[in-house]
């Protein structure tokens, strides 16, 4: 055992040496970060729902024409600036005075389709931002032209929060930030291994009193050690940041278990391919068939993650044990295999 | 050419002779074709929030068909308590829908209210006549051109926001196939460079540029069909999705060719691959997410992309916008990269700070050191402008102040290091004759990145005709007074560094201050 333990030193070391798993941390923190400029970038600018939440709607329309009662409430309701005008012409003039924004001319007579008049700046990207704003107004005025006209329409009384943010937070970013390091633990198998191929300095590893499964061994430990270092400083950064989490414990077993996991995988990949041209590119591959796979099946980790931060009642240590166990499968058959190399 | 060729057939032998023997080639095949089939299988389930809520149904309740949603049945006398408890999130008793006041609760009954005020448009649209269901349209007219309807009126409710998420994933799909070919191509070098068959090669009437050109043509090859073939199988027309792609491709070959270049072991490769892959990948996706949006969009070539999808015409400007730099950095790193080739410098072991001094050391030309360092500065013009615009790009996400004067303060940064780094690494090494020699590499230096400067404004501005900031990061009114301010900065730092020797940071602090004042001073009547 105390060679492992040696091996495991060693290993350790030289990461913290070569210092380059800080680039690993560093990209982990750059896509969290950067992910989550798009996603407030993108809700403010194609989610009319969480624009008027954030309070960003700050617009003034022109109004022509008769019956605009029902659309200005609308309108209002957002927190638009109205100015009525008698014709086009005038509303016009206003626009060309930088008084208000968009017109919108309704029609004279009340027929069943009422078709709206909207008149927006030339300029492409004010226009398309001008009618993103107008989107849910627009809407809830449609809902009541239909009341008006009998047609009778369910849930439209529901209130909530916007759930992009969250759905968002907990489906792709916590399970990303755990997922990730596992990743890196695989690639570290498979690089440190190949490397060892490819530089011949395994059979000098050999000839001490160590075995394929404890050089192996160490190199996958190491690197699970590692992922577990990363997953415990996200989940505690994102505690900092106020992201309520629920099962931590268990979390950072998924993570552990899914680097236990991607590490023999590669080191099954390593051992086979023996250069890490192609251990990288079927350890690649393999881990997106696998994924995509599980997702079929509905046990994907990814979900399980998911579920646990939320506080998912019907997600605990039983799904948690699952994963443990295919890890264990994964394992005991790379052990298997490894002592027949031994043996031989 | 003849030897460019040479080359490639012989990469070309060597990736065959990588998967060839046995199983192998065939497990990677088999692996390949069940990813297509489980790509294809896994197209629409992977959504945002996959089976993120629990909801319990009773009654009259509208039927849920979104992997969001876990629908379970309840009853009467069990529903409260199960929401009470947690086991559910939201209660759906026919047309009444109960919640708790948790964020949980309330962010299931956000996206349960979404979701079903789509699904009673989809009823109304099989149920109601046409004018009944959809009872208001909107007809869109251009303020400047009020008698012309350019589109057929639409209805607010059927109204899809412009998001053009879709169109930036198939844009991306471009990319997939290069960041995979990038461990062989890095893989090439690295192997030569474990063979120790570099040395060989080189004493063979050979150049390294035409080694790394030959190394590079098999890859570009598959770069262009693939390109073509997504094309032709997302009908998008071939001829433009090559032509917006092409500087793409030659920008990420450029930076894989970095990477061989610079690894000490193999973790290394990983770990800066990685690093790249997930720069470019947010480098293209971000700002095409913002196309229509933001001007700036125009920075990653994927915005065009979704325009040629979406068949909304771009002009030359646009176009060069995004592809100049690109392709001038390939240039630029094809340079740097044949000078590097020898193994001297690769079979060094230092600190990647100190590798990176040894590059722009190897890249100097020792006899003509005004000359190189005027190129230096020119030369890396593409890639701080490439680094500008992703500062930019954040500092826009966010408006306060203090992060408009971090990112004034990145953009110092950037800048004052591309200036000095050079005569930095000659002072060092003890090349400098005097230092009125260095005075006059300073100035050289500011020149000629003030000459890239402006020579790149003259495509951006255009371009980028709102973004303020713009102005202050690439033009600054007159010429002389920018060359003036760019000389003195750079002048400062390295003849502190030469006089005092401190660490070269300390050096450049003095520079980055200095240089943050004047921008901040530029930008005064905007902040």
């Amino acid at each position: 055992m105390k060679p492992f333990w040696a091996l495991l030193k060693r290993e350790l070391a030289a990461v913290a040496r070569e210092r380059t798993i800080l680039i690993a941390v560093l990209i982990q923190l750059f896509i969290a970060s950067f992910s989550s400029a798009l996603l407030l970038g993108l809700l403010s600018l194609y989610d009319p729902e969480s624009v008027s939440i954030t309070g960003r709607v700050n617009l003034s329309v022109g109004l022509v024409g008769e019956n605009t009662a029902a659309l200005a409430e609308a309108l209002q309701a957002r927190g638009m600036q109205l100015v009525y005008f008698e014709n086009l012409e005038e509303a016009r003039a206003a626009y060309a005075r930088n008084q208000i924004e968009t017109v919108i001319a309704m029609p004279d007579a009340s027929q069943e389709l009422v078709t709206l008049r909207l008149y927006l700046p030339h300029l492409e990207t004010r226009a398309s931002v001008i009618q993103l704003a107008l989107q849910e107004p627009l809407k809830q005025y449609e809902n009541t032209l239909r009341l008006q006209n009998g047609v009778p329409v369910r849930y439209t009384d529901l209130k909530g929060q916007p759930p992009t943010t969250f759905e968002f937070l907990y489906s792709i970013i916590l399970p990303v930030l755990l997922f990730f390091p596992a990743f890196v633990a695989g690639n570290l198998v498979a690089d440190s291994l190949s490397e060892e191929f490819e530089m011949n300095t395994l059979e000098t590893l050999l000839t001490t009193p160590l075995s394929w499964l404890a050089i192996v061994g160490a190199k996958i430990f190491s690197a699970i050690i590692l992922a577990l270092l990363q997953c415990a400083l996200w989940l505690a950064l994102l505690s900092f940041n106020r992201v309520e989490l629920f099962n931590i414990p268990l979390l950072l077993a998924m993570g552990g278990l899914l680097a236990a996991m991607f590490g023999t995988l590669a080191a099954f990949v390593a051992v086979y391919f023996k250069n890490r041209e192609q251990a990288q590119f079927v350890y690649a591959l393999s881990l997106m068939g696998l994924l995509g796979a599980s997702f079929l099946a509905g046990v994907s980790p990814l979900t399980t993650i998911s579920r646990l931060a939320i506080g998912d009642v019907y997600t605990g240590v039983g799904d948690v044990l699952l994963f443990g166990g295919i890890g264990l499968a994964l394992w005991l058959i790379l052990a298997w295999m490894l002592r027949r190399r031994d043996a031989r | 050419m003849r030897q460019i060729w040479t080359i490639a057939l012989r990469e070309v032998f060597r990736v065959r002779r990588r998967f060839s023997g046995g199983v192998s080639t065939v497990l990677v095949l088999l692996l390949l074709a069940a990813l297509a089939a489980l790509g294809w299988a896994l197209r629409d389930t992977m959504t945002l929030g996959y089976g993120l809520y629990r909801v319990g149904v009773m009654g009259d309740a509208a039927e849920i068909r979104d992997p969001r949603f876990v629908v379970m049945p309840v009853t009467t006398s069990n529903a409260q308590t199960l929401l009470a408890q947690r086991a559910v999130d939201v209660v759906i008793d026919g047309d009444a829908v109960s919640a708790r006041a948790d964020n949980k609760s309330q962010y299931a009954l956000g996206a349960l209210k979404r979701y079903l005020s789509k699904q009673t448009l989809v009823e109304l649209a099989a149920t109601q006549e046409m004018t009944r269901a959809f009872p208001l349209r909107v007809q869109l007219y251009d303020m400047d051109a009020p008698q012309r309807a350019p589109q057929a009126p639409f209805i607010p409710s059927l109204q899809t926001p412009p998001t053009p998420f879709g169109q930036v994933i198939t844009a991306f799909l471009y990319i997939m196939p290069l960041t995979f070919i990038s461990i062989f191509f890095t893989s090439s070098f690295m192997e030569e460079k474990i063979k120790r068959r570099l040395t060989v090669l080189l004493s063979a009437p050979i150049t390294p540029f035409q080694i790394i050109m030959g190394k590079m043509l098999p890859y570009l090859c598959f770069a262009v069909v693939m390109t073509a073939l997504i094309a032709w199988l997302t009908r998008a027309p071939i001829p433009l999705a090559l032509a917006i792609y092409m500087p793409t491709a030659l920008f990420i070959f450029a930076i894989y060719l970095m990477v061989p270049l610079f690894y000490r072991t193999f973790q290394d490769t990983t770990f800066i691959s990685m690093f790249v892959t997930t720069m470019t990948a947010v480098y293209l996706v971000f700002p095409a997410m913002f196309t229509d949006m933001s001007e700036l969009a125009y920075m990653s070539p994927l915005t065009l992309a979704v325009k040629m999808y979406r068949g909304e015409p771009f002009g030359l400007q646009e176009y060069l916008f995004p592809s100049a730099p690109m392709a001038l950095l390939f240039g630029v790193t094809v340079f740097v990269a044949s000078r590097l080739l020898h193994e001297e410098f690769l079979m060094t072991y230092h600190a990647l700070t100190r590798k990176f001094a040894d590059a722009l050391y190897w890249i100097i030309d020792r006899r003509r050191p005004a000359l190189s360092i005027f190129l230096m500065s020119f030369g890396s013009i593409p890639a701080v402008y490439l680094a500008q615009l992703i500062i930019l790009a954040l500092a826009t996400n966010l408006s306060a102040r203090a992060l408009l004067l971090a990112a004034l303060l990145a953009a110092a940064t950037l800048e004052e290091v591309v200036k000095t780094m050079g005569i930095a690494v000659l002072i060092e090494r003890g090349e400098a004759p005097s230092r009125r020699h260095i005075a006059l590499w300073a100035f050289l230096s500011a020149l000629g990145f003030l000459i890239g400067e402006k020579l790149l404004t003259l495509v951006s501005v255009s371009v980028v005709s709102q973004a303020f900031l713009a102005q202050a990061l690439f033009s600054g009114g007159f010429l002389l007074v920018p060359l003036a301010a760019h000389f003195l900065f750079t002048a400062v730092v390295v003849l502190l560094y030469a006089r005092f020797r401190p660490p070269y940071v300390v050096a450049l602090a003095a520079g980055i201050i200095l240089h943050t004042l004047y921008n901040a001073l530029l930008l005064g009547g905007a902040l």
